[in-house]
């Protein structure tokens, strides 16, 4: 500061060091200092990491804990898949069990939902209906056009594009709301499981004789239902669930991320290894480091930031 | 002030008498049409300029006076001067030369001088408007020859104030029969036009000052560019006059003609659309059309309208005639029958490459990774019709040497109208392409706005109609799922249907600049102006682009005469102005419109007609 008042004064007009007239930060007024003179205020309206917040770790943990159980999920799906592939599990058995569970879990979902009157609930059963034959006869109409789809794709390609779904699905997840899911991670995850579906192997009873590979109509069409289960149907279970039973969402966490890394264990131990490291480091260390680096921050605000309308418009359109 | 005269060649011989023309309005020049001879009445001479300024519309008037006296006509010169008496003008010129010298005298004198007639000293300007290199070379030669020759007066220089006189001599026939380019609708010769536009227009208006000549029985006696001999051929006249009996037969005919394709018979609707596809039938109209012109008893007004009827009569009998060329090398050798015998075996080889193409492609062409099913489909729905072509073709073949030997006579209406059968015909027998093509085309189309809506559906984007632009959008779940299905599909699909579509648009462009060329050939052969281009060959000086200047004479303290020639038109802006308007296909989409329609799998005609519009 002193080297500043020093330059100011030596530049100024001849005055001679402190002049009678006080600076003032204007440029409209002619002064007896150089334009580009500023005196012991400089930078006095500095701000240093204003706004800042303050995590605490468990909270940060439990809302990691989403992320982590999302991740789980897509390892349960897999699971099935690599069940499917290595023909441990017939289609049917998994379809049978598939319709149980969204049976479930539609009852869940009712039980826990808002009471709401009876009649409204009654129409919104009915689309709920509607919605569940258009799927099912959907599905059931394309298997045969979406197993041979991949036919002529080489399987490293179909892998490559099946992680790079996968990945999409889980960056664009929208972990706040997940009640409506979002459009960009629901159809990445749908076109993933149509990727793999294609991949299955065929029907061994119908396809003795042909040496090709193409997957029976049963397998992808359980495939996809199952692919709606779990990245459509079950997130907004989780959602209800986390609105209305916060006690019992913890559980299901939890019991969400030893099943995935137990059924991925049973048939490919390297990956439960893998996913048990992964979920390890999202749920615990991520806010660990979260909070650790939060204390490096150094932001500076000032008057030269850009102005934030806060004030709430919204006045103005009533 | 520079005074320009423009005196025709003609008259330099000319003996004395009074000087007819015309003054250019605005201008400071004069141009000098005729010279009267003595004896005449000035009462008769008045009446007789009365008399051509109506017929002609060009406002004529006695310049002045012009002597070149001869052995025994001495006192001529004084009699003309007292002539200005009786012909009142704004001014009056006294032109005089004498035998054995170069150039000529001139007084100018003005109206507005009462008493005795003052004569100023005029000098002819040393003006510098070589155009041409070698005009200097021209003038110093045309100097060296007059010398010993007849010669012209030389003008002392005398005095430097008062008006300066250039004497521009001019062809008169020549100019007469020139017209010059850019030709404008003909206005009448006002101030505005420039001053060697209204030169050429005050000669060529004057025709009828020009019908009477020194060696007929009448009042005036005139000389001017015909009494060097008039010119007549008989054979031109006897064309003359027999070419409007000839001209009333063919429009009657014609009128016929006309009547019976714009009967009702003939324009239901599927006719009149094939009729507007087929290439012959739009020549045969246009050809109708041009007829129609030619055969018009109205005479030609304008310049261009005769010119363009010239061209179209002259691009007609090239057409025949090169027309019957064809026919007599056709018909000469059985070449017919030949033809028609290598029709059918040219016609199965096409479709057996079509069939190979097709089995090529349902195979893995190229090492592409095709879908299997898919492939198969469109592979024989593609076989099946080839099938059924092949069976059309075979069915036809007892009748094709029939209809190509009447096909082959029709080229005695031109040859333009049997390249036009001839590209009819290719595209007829290349109907199986098209169609091919229009299928791959349109399954393409759709598979690509299927795939653009899906994937905006993709992303959670819709297409907002009212505001032309994308939208975010929450869908429902079912939406989302059967749109990501077929989105999954669809993109699978891709890369067969672009396949089979990249092929038979090639083989569609094949045909097209085939069809494309022939097109053009006809067009060249319709529009190109053969009369134009002889008459710039043969008779240059009746398409003018301007003239040039050669200095006649060039002594210190002589007048500079100036012989003005004309500059014909170059070939290129002959054939450019003079193009007849044809229906020419042009490129309807630039290289960039064309490749995005290709790629978004557009139907596309590249080659568009225009209508033909008479101006």
């Amino acid at each position: 500061m002193d080297m500043l008042l020093l330059m100011g004064a030596d530049s100024g007009l001849g005055t001679g060091p402190g002049p009678a007239v006080p600076w003032r930060k204007v440029l409209w007024e002619r002064q007896p200092f150089p334009d580009n003179y500023v005196d012991h205020r400089f930078l006095e309206e500095l701000r240093r990491n204003e706004g800042l917040r303050q995590y605490r770790y468990w909270a940060v943990v439990r809302e990691a804990g989403l992320v982590a159980q999302q991740i789980s999920c897509v390892a349960l799906f897999l699971t099935l898949w690599l069940y499917m592939e290595q023909g441990l599990l017939s289609p049917s058995t998994l379809l049978w069990s598939g319709l149980l569970c969204a049976l479930l879990g539609y009852g869940f979902y009712q039980a826990l939902g808002p009471q709401g009157d009876s009649d409204s609930q009654q129409r919104t059963r009915w689309s709920d209906l509607q919605s569940a034959s258009i799927f099912l006869s959907f599905t059931f109409g394309f298997s045969p056009v979406l197993r041979t789809l991949t036919e002529s794709v080489s399987t490293d390609t179909v892998y490559a594009m099946t992680a790079l779904m996968l990945l999409a699905h889980l960056v664009s997840f929208p972990y706040a709301q997940p009640s409506p899911p979002g459009s960009l991670s629901l159809n990445a995850a749908l076109f993933a499981s149509v990727c793999l579906a294609s991949r299955l192997p065929g029907d061994h009873r119908a396809s003795r004789g042909l040496n090709s590979s193409s997957p029976s109509s049963l397998h992808t069409f359980t495939m996809l239902c199952w692919a709606l289960l779990v990245f459509a149907l079950w997130p907004c279970l989780r959602q209800r669930l986390r609105e209305c039973a916060p006690q019992g969402f913890g559980c299901v966490c939890l019991l969400m991320g030893l099943s995935g890394v137990g059924g991925l264990g049973s048939i490919w131990p390297g990956g439960a290894v893998l996913l048990a490291a992964v979920l390890g480091a999202v749920t615990l260390l991520c806010p660990l480091l979260l909070i650790r680096l939060q204390s490096d921050k150094d932001n500076i605000h000032g008057p030269w930031d850009e102005a934030e309308i806060r004030e709430d418009l919204a006045r103005f359109l009533r | 002030m520079v005074l320009k005269i423009f005196f025709p060649q003609c008259c330099n011989k000319a003996d004395s008498g009074l000087l007819v023309g015309h003054w250019l309005p605005g201008q400071d020049s004069a141009v000098v049409l005729a010279v009267i001879h003595y004896p005449f009445i000035p009462g008769q001479v008045k009446q007789y300029i009365h008399q051509i300024r109506g017929q002609s519309g060009v406002d004529l008037a006695v310049l002045g006076s012009w002597s070149m006296p001869k052995e025994g006509q001495e006192g001529m010169e004084s009699f003309l001067r007292e002539l200005r008496t009786i012909f009142p003008q704004g001014r009056w010129l006294q032109l005089s030369r004498e035998m054995g010298k170069i150039g000529f005298t001139c007084n100018v004198l003005p109206r507005d001088q009462n008493g005795k007639l003052v004569e100023q000293e005029k000098e002819l300007e040393k003006v510098e408007n070589d155009l041409e290199g070698k005009s200097g070379k021209d003038g110093r030669g045309w100097k060296n020859e007059e010398a010993g020759g007849e010669g012209k007066t030389k003008e002392e220089k005398t005095g430097e104030e008062g008006d300066k006189v250039i004497f521009v001599h001019y062809e008169q026939r020549k100019v007469m029969l020139s017209q010059l380019h850019p030709t404008d609708p003909p206005v009448p010769l006002t101030q505005s036009t420039s001053e060697l536009r209204q030169v050429f227009g005050t000669v060529s208006q004057s025709e009828s000052l020009f019908f009477l000549d020194k060696y007929d029985d009448s009042p005036v006696k005139l000389t001017h560019w015909q009494s060097e001999g008039r010119e007549g051929s008989i054979i031109v006249e006897l064309m003359k006059q027999a070419s409007t009996p000839v001209c009333l037969l063919t429009a009657w005919i014609l009128v016929l003609w006309t009547s019976l394709c714009n009967s009702r018979i003939l324009n239901v609707f599927p006719l009149r659309f094939i009729s507007s596809k087929l290439c012959s039938c739009v020549q045969l109209s246009y050809r109708t059309e041009h007829l129609q012109t030619v055969s018009s008893p109205t005479r030609a007004t304008s310049h261009t309208d005769y010119m363009r009827k010239a061209n179209i009569f002259m691009s007609f009998l090239l057409d025949v005639t090169l027309g019957l060329l064809l026919i007599y090398w056709l018909y000469r050798e059985n070449r017919v029958g030949q033809l028609a015998n290598a029709l059918l075996p040219a016609a199965d080889r096409v479709a057996k490459e079509l069939e190979e193409l097709l089995q090529w492609l349902m195979g893995a062409p190229a090492g592409l990774k095709m879908n299997r099913a898919l492939d198969q489909v469109l592979g024989r729905f593609f076989l099946y019709h080839i099938h059924l072509w092949i069976s059309y073709i075979h069915l036809m073949s007892p009748f094709i040497e029939m209809i190509l030997w009447y096909v082959g006579l029709s080229a005695c209406l031109g040859l333009t109208f049997a390249l036009s059968l001839l590209s009819d015909i290719i595209a007829l027998l290349t109907f199986h392409i098209y169609c091919f093509y229009v299928y791959g085309a349109r399954l393409y189309c759709l598979k690509v706005y299927g795939l653009t809506s899906l994937w905006r559906l993709f992303r959670g984007r819709k297409w907002n109609v009212l505001r032309q632009r994308v939208d975010s959008c929450s869908y429902d779940m079912d939406q989302l799922f059967i749109g990501t299905l077929l989105f999954t599909i669809l993109l699978f699909l891709l890369p067969t249907t672009a396949l089979y579509y990249l092929v038979f648009t090639l083989l569609r462009m094949v045909v097209v600049m085939v069809q494309g060329v022939l097109q053009l050939t006809v067009d060249f052969i319709n529009s190109f102006p053969l009369f134009a281009l002889g008459l710039r060959v043969f008779r240059s000086y009746t398409l003018a682009e301007g003239v040039k200047f050669s200095v006649l004479c060039e002594e210190p303290g002589t007048p500079l005469h100036l012989m003005m020639d004309i500059n014909p038109l170059k070939f290129s802006s002959v054939v450019q102005t003079y193009r007849t308007a044809t229906y020419s296909c042009y490129p309807k989409d630039s290289w960039l419109a064309l490749c995005k329609k290709l790629f978004l799998g557009e139907l596309i005609y590249p080659w568009r007609h225009k209508t033909t519009k008479i101006d």
